[in-house]
């Protein structure tokens, strides 16, 4: 039985070595069934259940070399969630990785972290000299992503550990298949790992007592903005998007949207805080859980150049293999500031939602795929910033300044 | 097993390749799978296109090479596969039984589409040349302007003539809508291109024999019959005759060609320099001329299929004039302006003299014709237009040249009816117009205005308001149609009802310009030897109308020095009112040369062999909407033009990776990656350095690969190389690290040279000799006996080696 019912990440009083060799005892299918029973799913932002990844990666393995990544990378500025429990709980995520490990039956792994990051780094460094004794024949080596946004993506990432440039892999193969040196690979998030020995040491039943029937457990989120206490906070999955904002104390003046997801994600109006911090849900509101951050956005703020300066942002990070990423992100944002400098046209808005469909269907990974929420939330969720600024040729909010005096224009060909 | 699996195996362990047109070799495990509801069968693992390649689906890609690991990075040939969420890229995905593939959908067409825009949308470079585009003969105008500044006039004549065979005639008459397009003009003024090709049109008729575009082929044993010796029908003669066809021309005159000796006044085009150049058609095989003979009246198409001509050309022209349809226009003094060009052409006595006073009307070329010969004549001439200059068919340079000479125009004016006196007519009444709403040609209509006639007093009246074709044979000719406008209907192949009768020029398309004429007859030319080679004649159609629609895509213009256009010497215009003189004077070699070199050359090399364009073509991407916005929308990189075979245009790259991909994996040499983030990743060299600081070996493969004109192979300019046979040991050593086997051993161990890519090893003698040497001619070489042996010669030392002496 459960000797805290907190369940919270941050605060778990727990011997995650003891847990480790607990797990290392576990038949590895015994092991993949209690993950399974406990309906972890992927703290990355995809929610996909860890056990199928664990089970698919030691079936490719099949005996084999398989590795293990765990990606504290942190791609989304705003959401630091890993260094933050690299910091706080570092032993957590080097006994998850080893847990992980057990079960796929990988003797490599590497912790995938920020190279700014150096302060967790240096945490993690120190927990895993501490721990190398116990962790046996797994080794386990800190590897620098190269910055940026797209460091963090998970093909991307598998790139940068073959000592290449951080790109997207057109998946299937998945990792689980054919990942890092084209063997099996389990690419799951510090975050995920680290619920592996509270898992392992209460069992399926305890870890589901927190959160919802489909995705149990706790999520750290970071609510950022316009909130009387910006900072991380460890709430229980379902928890709605409103009481996440009162546990941050509320918006700083009046709330007009909630930016859900990191940079690719969509914006919700100030009407849906009673939307569920969930995969699901959030899905269904338009927007992911992404990145968990939760940026607060208040009324003195234009959705319209929001958007914009978010598809800079995507122009600017994405790995530029993709036709419809690379060229699509820059020409949307294009239309954006076309829109919010006041040259925007009355068919730039089917326009969007015509891209917003490319974007979806022809992107290569989920950078260009999650994108379009952007352009698909702002417009339905705000259509008044759009209307305004198209055909009253204002700001609602008196917040923006031309960016371009020239809009794209269709030109024929003779 | 999964694509990227194969690829990384073992080269003896990987399955044998499967060609995408070949056949699936025994013993490779296949399943079935099924594409747009057709059974197709693949091989397991194999890409999903590879088996669509195969069985025949076309499947748009840009960055797939079967030799290549597969990238997905184009997202051209994207699919929809059941149970997938999203269209997968069937380059990368690999073939699994049961599969349920959809290539071809609106949705997919659609998404395709915004791909391409995407790309074209920075894809910072020229398509075609627009003044290619515009002309209707499509003639390679850079091309034979770049030959031409470089002093190969007859290389370039020779280039013009691949589609245009009277090159002096079209420089005089032509009305050049390739300069109205000339991107020059956008920087300061357009390239004048007719006077240039007219430059080399004039040297090949001081050639004993003119040049041609090509040998003229062996002997095929058909006969076409071409009826109408015009610019339609000596070209299509000149192209059948080239192609080996024995062609006889008939025309209903004495003499060959048509409107341009009959219509044509002399002061625009000499006639003894036409015929000069019509000639060359003459001098090819197998060609004859029969003047004086009329269809209807001396024979029949009937007659000359049963007198064994195997595919008849119709270029009869339009020779009848328009009628007014007003009251007195049967009058004597009223005449009819095609007979009055012709009677004056041929030296007959015609109705106008000095002093007379004549009434011109109309706006087209006709029009000015018969008023500047009046004029020239002696004649005071009025021309009566009802709309406005602006409305007028002529070239402007023809009303402002008229103008000029003498003759008063008169616009908004249509005829009434002719006055009469004594018999003859007078004058003609006219009543004033204002221009109304745009009528279907896009030209507002004129509507009259009460009360504002008005009387012009004359002597004669020469209404020059359009022609049709004269069909006075048509009922005698069974199988073929005409429309309303009395011309004769032809299909994309220009082959009319009657299979093996082809049809073109004004008496197809009623009445046009010279150039569109000749731009038929090259094409009924083509067509005319599919035919008789057999072919379906609906595919020929087809592919003519494919060809013929090449869109520029792209419009930049980089800076030149400004340069204006280098005049020409035109005849003063007090001169021109009593002479038939021929205005127009032409270019000399050095206004030609230094007129050819101002061409901005805005055309890429790799038009027509593009891929991106192609499917772009494909897709219908007549317009794209991300054009003209800020700079920073777009890029503009530097050229590399540093490397000796390769040229790299990185404005041209769609970051496809194919030359990333087959550098680093099937040559080893791995010069090429990513640089740069998001909107601005570009594949280049490291730190984009000139492709000769890196590991480069000048194979080719990538410009092989590149489906655009980012990396071309260079063209070589004619050079040679130094060689001092005098130092020169015979080591060997230089034809063993030549990697295009330029240079060669001899059994007896002797260097000897081979032209390869145009550069030449001489030895110190010749090379002096070579120094005054133009490309285009032979090498001149001191001994001129050797004149007839193929070069180059072995290089052999003048006497046996030192060491043996």
């Amino acid at each position: 039985m459960p000797t805290s019912t907190t369940y919270r990440v941050l605060d778990l009083e727990i011997n995650a070595a003891h847990e480790r060799d607990r797990a290392r005892a576990m038949d590895p299918h015994e092991l993949i069934a209690l993950v399974e029973a406990s309906g972890l799913r992927g703290r990355g932002g995809a929610g996909f259940p860890l056990a199928r990844k664990l089970a698919a990666t030691r079936t490719a393995a099949a005996g084999g070399s398989a590795y293990l990544v765990a990606n504290a990378y942190d791609a989304d500025p705003g959401s630091p969630l890993s260094r933050t429990i690299l910091l706080r709980r570092p032993e957590l995520v080097i006994e998850g990785l080893a847990i992980a490990a057990a079960a796929v039956g990988a003797t490599k792994a590497y912790l995938y972290v920020h190279p700014e990051a150096t302060t967790a780094r240096a945490a993690a460094e120190k927990a895993l000299e501490e721990r190398r004794a116990g962790l046996g024949d797994l080794q386990v080596e800190i590897a620098l992503g190269p910055g940026g946004f797209m460091g963090g993506e998970e093909s991307a990432l598998l790139a940068v550990l073959e000592s290449r440039r951080a790109m997207a892999r057109q998946r299937p193969p998945y990792p689980a298949t054919q990942g890092l040196l084209a063997r099996p690979t389990l690419v799951a998030s510090a975050e995920t790992l680290a619920a592996l020995p509270l898992i392992v040491r209460d069992g399926a039943e305890a870890f589901r007592m927190v959160g919802t029937a489909a995705s149990p457990g706790t999520k750290l989120v970071s609510v950022t903005g316009a909130v009387a206490s910006p900072g991380i906070y460890e709430v229980a999955l379902g928890t709605t998007l409103g009481d996440i904002l009162a546990r941050a104390g509320g918006a700083m003046g009046t709330l007009k949207g909630l930016h859900v997801g990191g940079p690719t994600g969509g914006i919700l109006n100030a009407t849906r805080t009673g939307v569920a911090l969930d995969y699901e849900p959030l899905k269904a509101a338009g927007t992911h859980l992404g990145s968990a951050q939760i940026r607060v956005i208040a009324n003195d703020v234009c959705i319209v150049h929001e958007a914009a300066k978010l598809f800079g942002y995507l122009a600017k990070e994405n790995c530029g293999i993709c036709v419809p990423c690379r060229v699509g992100t820059k020409r949307v944002q294009g239309i954006l500031e076309g829109v919010y400098s006041d040259l925007g046209r009355d068919d730039d808005l089917p326009w969007l939602a015509e891209l917003a469909d490319h974007l979806d269907q022809f992107s290569l990974c989920g950078f260009g795929i999650t994108s379009a929420s952007i352009i698909r939330t702002t417009v339905s969720e705000f259509p008044d910033d759009y209307r305004r600024h198209i055909a009253d040729r204002t700001c609602p909010t008196g917040s923006c300044s031309p960016a371009r005096s020239r809009r794209y224009e269709t030109m024929a060909q003779p | 097993m999964s694509l990227l699996e194969r690829y990384t195996q073992p080269a003896e362990s990987q399955l044998p390749t499967v060609s995408h047109q070949g056949e699936i070799p025994a013993g490779q495990p296949t399943c079935s799978i099924t594409i747009d509801g057709t059974v197709v069968t693949a091989v397991v693992g194999e890409a999903i296109l590879r088996a669509a390649q195969r069985a025949g689906f076309n499947v748009p890609t840009l960055c797939d090479d079967e030799k290549l690991a597969p990238a997905a990075a184009c997202r051209m040939c994207l699919v929809e596969i059941e149970g997938y969420q999203r269209p997968m890229p069937s380059c990368h995905l690999p073939a699994e039984a049961g599969m349920k593939i959809t290539s071809a959908s609106d949705g997919l067409f659609a998404m395709r589409k915004q791909n391409l825009e995407y790309i074209l949308s920075d894809h910072n470079a020229y398509c075609m040349p627009p003044c290619q585009v515009g002309c209707p003969t499509h003639i390679d105008i850079p091309g034979y302007l770049e030959l031409m500044a470089k002093g190969q006039h007859v290389e370039a004549a020779r280039l013009v003539k691949e589609v245009l065979p009277f090159p002096y005639a079209l420089g005089l008459v032509c009305p050049a809508p390739c300069q109205e397009v000339c991107r020059r003009g956008l920087v300061e003024e357009e390239i004048a291109i007719r006077q240039c090709h007219g430059y080399g049109g004039e040297l090949s008729l001081e050639m004993e024999q003119a040049p041609t575009p090509f040998p003229q082929e062996a002997a095929t044993g058909k006969r076409v019959a071409v009826i109408g010796a015009g610019p339609a029908g000596l070209t299509a003669a000149y192209y059948s005759a080239l192609k080996g066809h024995a062609v006889t021309v008939f025309d209903m005159m004495e003499k060959q060609g048509g409107m341009l000796r009959y219509g044509i006044p002399e002061y625009r085009l000499p006639k003894v320099k036409l015929d000069k150049e019509l000639n060359s058609v003459w001098q090819l095989r197998d060609t004859e001329f029969k003047g004086g003979m009329k269809l209807g009246r001396d024979f029949t198409i009937d007659d000359l299929f049963a007198k064994g001509y195997d595919a008849v050309f119709l270029g009869i022209g339009a020779w009848s004039s328009n009628e007014l349809r007003i009251p007195g226009e049967d009058l004597p003094g009223v005449i009819e302006a095609i007979s009055y060009l012709s009677q004056n052409a041929s030296g007959d006595p015609v109705a106008v003299g000095q002093g007379s006073r004549v009434v011109v009307m109309g706006g087209g070329f006709t029009t000015f014709d018969c008023a500047r010969t009046s004029r020239r004549l002696g004649a005071d001439v009025t021309v009566v237009y009802r709309r406005s200059r602006k409305e007028m068919g002529a070239h402007y340079t023809e009303v402002d040249d008229a103008e000029h000479e003498g003759i008063k125009l008169e616009f908004f004016a249509a005829p009434m009816r002719i006055v009469e006196k004594n018999g003859r007519a007078a004058g003609v009444e006219f009543q004033r117009m204002a221009l109304g709403e745009p009528d279907a040609s896009g030209r507002r209509r004129p509507v009259p205005i009460e009360g504002s006639e008005f009387v012009i007093d004359c002597d004669v009246v020469i209404p020059a308001i359009g022609q049709v074709p004269v069909l006075d044979w048509y009922e005698g000719s069974p199988g073929l149609r005409k429309t309303r406008r009395e011309t004769i209907v032809a299909n994309g192949a220009l082959m009319t009802d009657r299979p093996g009768v082809f049809s073109g020029g004004d008496c197809q398309m009623g009445t046009v310009t010279v150039i569109q004429a000749v731009a038929q007859g090259k094409l009924a030319a083509k067509a005319i030897d599919r035919y008789l080679a057999g072919d379906d004649m609906n595919r020929v159609a087809e592919e003519i109308r494919a060809e013929e629609e090449v869109p520029e895509l792209i419009d930049i213009v980089p800076y030149k020095p400004e340069e204006p256009q280098v005049r020409m010497p035109f005849l003063p215009f007090a001169d021109r009112v009593k002479s038939f003189q021929l205005i127009e004077n032409g270019y000399d070699k050095a206004a030609a040369e230094k007129e050819a070199a101002r061409c901005l050359q805005c055309v890429c090399p790799d038009a027509g062999q593009c891929d991106l364009q192609r499917l772009s073509l494909e897709h219908g991407l007549t317009e794209n909407r991300f054009h003209r916005a800020e700079p920073v929308d777009y890029h503009d990189y530097e050229y590399d033009f540093s490397h000796d075979f390769i040229l790299r245009d990185l404005n041209k790259c769609i970051n496809c990776t194919q030359c990333v991909r087959i550098c680093r994996d099937v040559i080893g040499a791995n010069c090429y990656g990513l640089m740069g983030g998001g909107y601005d990743s570009i594949v280049t060299t490291p730190w984009n350095v000139s492709l000769s600081y890196t590991d480069c070996v000048s194979c080719g493969a990538c410009a092989e690969t590149c489906p655009t004109g980012a990396l071309m192979m260079r063209e070589r300019d004619l050079q040679t190389y130094e060689l001092d046979i005098v130092r020169c040991i015979y080591c060997g050593d230089c034809v063993e690290v030549c990697p295009h086997g330029a240079l060669g051993e001899t059994p007896n161990f002797e260097l000897s040279t081979y032209q390869r890519f145009g550069v030449t090893v001489l030895a110190k003698e010749e090379l002096a000799a070579a120094r005054n040497w133009k490309p285009s001619e032979h090498i001149p070489l001191a001994d001129e006996s050797q004149r007839s042996a193929i070069r180059p010669p072995e290089i052999r030392p003048p006497g046996p080696p030192r060491w043996n002496a």
